[in-house]
């Protein structure tokens, strides 16, 4: 038995806390900036806000 | 006992104090400013919130793109060559021959070398009229080598003299790792009759995976940032063919006092390299887990 | 065991790698000897002894703007590599010997330091160096000291982490032993850990002050008349009209000059020191 720390979830590497609130930032930032890339002029940016805070929750409890 | 943490904290302080200073406090700064508008030679010189437009102008920014583009695709072939001529080298040198240190020394020296004075050295090497890599090229070949009006031969001349200036890193580190390469299993191989590139692919590339993998992001890291040689040969040019992303920020967006806007260029750049950095040391270390 | 042959052909494909390596730096110091009108013409890489001259290099050297840019990459790399060991030596004891909660995250934090692309730095330092970080009217641009202290960032990370590998090679019992004895922590420092750390903080000293010595573009961008390095003033030589390549070259070979001096001290260690230890040399 291997006692790395952290732990596995739905992301394909094992993560402890901070690696998944990391991921979630680099989520956020990415998310937004591609949605003012090629979605902005359909839907509004807080759409993007709005998903990927949703998104970084369920990684950083469950990934 | 001597030994508080206290102590220790003490001793820690001066370091952690500079690295606040100028590594903390410079990343916080351009954080903030980059949601300001603010540019000394506008109506309106004081900062301004401007929440998420520098970032909105940013990724409509075509030139921005293009050098992200151009600096991406220089790091794929700089660090590819390098890895394959560096590991190359390195073989080379692990066999036997007369002044081996001599030799190694020598391939040695380019890593030391100020990068600006290898951006001089390459560009005397290339000036019209001047240099012998232009003159040799129109005498023996009939080719036109004109780093200022052909963008193909400027992105390649960058691309070489980058391969000059790092490969012998390179080497030396696959020297480091092929010096530890156990003889046994490659010479029980060779009597069991397998061919060398079996050898090769089944014992020494595992064997070298964490080098080679430590090669690779060391050299990317470094890729990614390249600035003063490509600027003492090329300037960018011809028009901004090779203009990458350091040179990009420092030539064009700095001087243009566009504070609010740089930063958030700044600030981009320095996530795309955390992300760079972070996918390829997952990359690194999930490979070393399943190892163990 | 390796074939004569084999043997005679990797020393010729040495000898060819190595003319590959020496070619650019042998041409670049054929310029600086050569004088204007010989410059142009069929590219010859042979010396022709009879019409060496060294007047390219009189002249930089006579010249004032390039000795006071000589004079503070001089002053900035050894004031950076002093400042560079002792602080890290600091650091790397306290890392080595204490038990600190947290120390791995700030040895990390330390580390990533220097994986920091400088370009993303350029603004706001420079802003920070024109207008935060003054008095009155004296601010930390165009300065000397602020290029020792920026020069940190860079040599820093790497100071404290080939300190650390060093005084973890200090059996602690030799501190232990001069603690029983009644000696201060900076006692321990100056009799035992400095002497027996000596070569190491030697090869730091050194390899830091050629980082230094070779940095180029926060030099460029936070300085403007007063505390520029050579770096800065061979780079001026480009954007000059009218390039006179001769001095160019002169400038180019004295600025790589220390860097090949110390290659032969150094050159056991740079592989460990530019991977951070991650690749033994």
């Amino acid at each position: 038995m291997t006692t790395m720390p952290g732990r596995r979830g739905f992301l394909p590497i094992r993560t402890n806390a901070f690696d998944r609130v990391f991921i979630s930032v680099v989520l956020f930032v990415a998310v937004h900036l591609l949605w003012m890339r090629f979605l902005e002029p359909a839907l509004p940016l807080w759409v993007a806000t709005v998903l990927s805070v949703a998104l970084g929750a369920l990684i950083v409890r469950k990934g | 006992m001597m030994r508080s943490p206290t102590t220790g904290w003490l001793l820690l302080a001066p370091t952690i104090a500079v690295l606040v200073l100028t590594g903390v406090l410079p990343f916080l700064y351009v954080l903030v400013i980059s949601f300001f508008d603010w540019n000394l030679f506008a109506l309106n010189p004081e900062p301004r919130w401007t929440a998420a437009n520098n970032f909105r102008r940013l990724v409509h920014d075509a030139e921005f793109l293009k050098s992200i583009w151009l600096t991406l695709l220089f790091t794929f072939w700089v660090v590819l060559s390098q890895i394959v001529l560096g590991f190359a080298l390195a073989r080379l040198m692990m066999r036997d021959f007369p002044f081996k240190k001599l030799f190694r020394a020598v391939h040695t020296l380019p890593l030391m070398i100020a990068p600006i004075a290898v951006g001089a050295t390459w560009r005397l090497m290339t000036v019209p009229g001047l240099g012998p890599i232009p003159y040799y090229l129109k005498d023996w070949f009939g080719l036109d080598y004109r780093l200022s009006m052909f963008p193909d031969q400027a992105f390649a001349s960058v691309v070489l003299m980058d391969i000059w200036h790092w490969t012998p890193f390179v080497t030396l580190t696959m020297l480091a790792g092929l010096s530890n390469l156990p003889q046994e299993p490659v010479e029980q191989a060779r009597i069991d009759g397998a061919q060398e590139w079996q050898i090769f692919r089944d014992i020494i590339l595992p064997f070298m995976k964490p080098v080679l993998l430590t090669t690779i992001f060391i050299r990317i890291m470094d890729a990614l940032r390249v600035v003063d040689e490509v600027w003492m040969l090329t300037q960018g040019g011809p028009g901004a063919e090779t203009r990458f992303i350091g040179l990009h920020i420092w030539k064009i967006v700095f001087p243009k006092t566009d504070y609010g806007y740089g930063s958030a260029m700044s600030l981009l750049t320095l996530y795309m390299t955390i992300v760079i950095c972070w996918l390829l040391y997952a990359a690194m270390t999930a490979r070393r887990g399943n190892a163990s | 065991m390796t074939r004569p042959g084999v043997k005679w052909t990797t020393f010729a494909l040495w000898v060819l790698f190595s003319l590959l390596t020496l070619l650019p730096i042998w041409w670049m110091f054929l310029v600086s000897v050569k004088s204007r009108t010989d410059l142009f013409g069929r590219p010859s890489f042979l010396l022709d002894i009879s019409r060496i001259t060294w007047d390219n290099y009189a002249t930089v050297i006579a010249n004032p703007a390039f000795q006071r840019y000589m004079l503070n990459s001089l002053i900035v790399s050894t004031a950076n590599a002093a400042l560079v060991c002792a602080l890290g030596l600091l650091a790397a004891y306290a890392m080595s010997r204490y038990r600190m909660r947290g120390k791995d995250n700030i040895f990390f934090w330390v580390l990533t330091n220097r994986m920091a692309p400088p370009a993303a730095f350029l603004l706001p330092l420079y802003l920070l160096y024109t207008g935060v970080f003054q008095v009155g009217d004296w601010s930390l641009f165009d300065t000397r000291i602020g290029l020792i202290l920026l020069y940190c960032v860079l040599n820093l990370p790497f100071a404290f982490w080939l300190l650390q590998g060093i005084i973890d090679g200090i059996p602690a019992e030799l501190d232990e032993a001069a603690y029983v004895d009644g000696a201060s922590t900076w006692q321990v420092l100056r009799t035992i850990i400095v002497p027996l750390a000596g070569p190491g903080i030697a090869v730091t000293g050194i390899l830091t002050w050629v980082f230094a010595w070779n940095e180029y573009l926060f030099a460029s961008t936070l300085t403007s008349v007063n505390a520029r390095t050579i770096t800065t003033g061979l780079a001026e030589f480009v954007t000059v009209t009218g390039t006179n390549w001769g001095q160019m070259a002169a400038v180019a070979m004295l600025t790589l000059l220390p860097a090949a001096l110390v290659l032969a001290v150094v050159q056991k260690h740079i592989v460990a020191g530019l991977t951070f230890g991650a690749v033994k040399g």
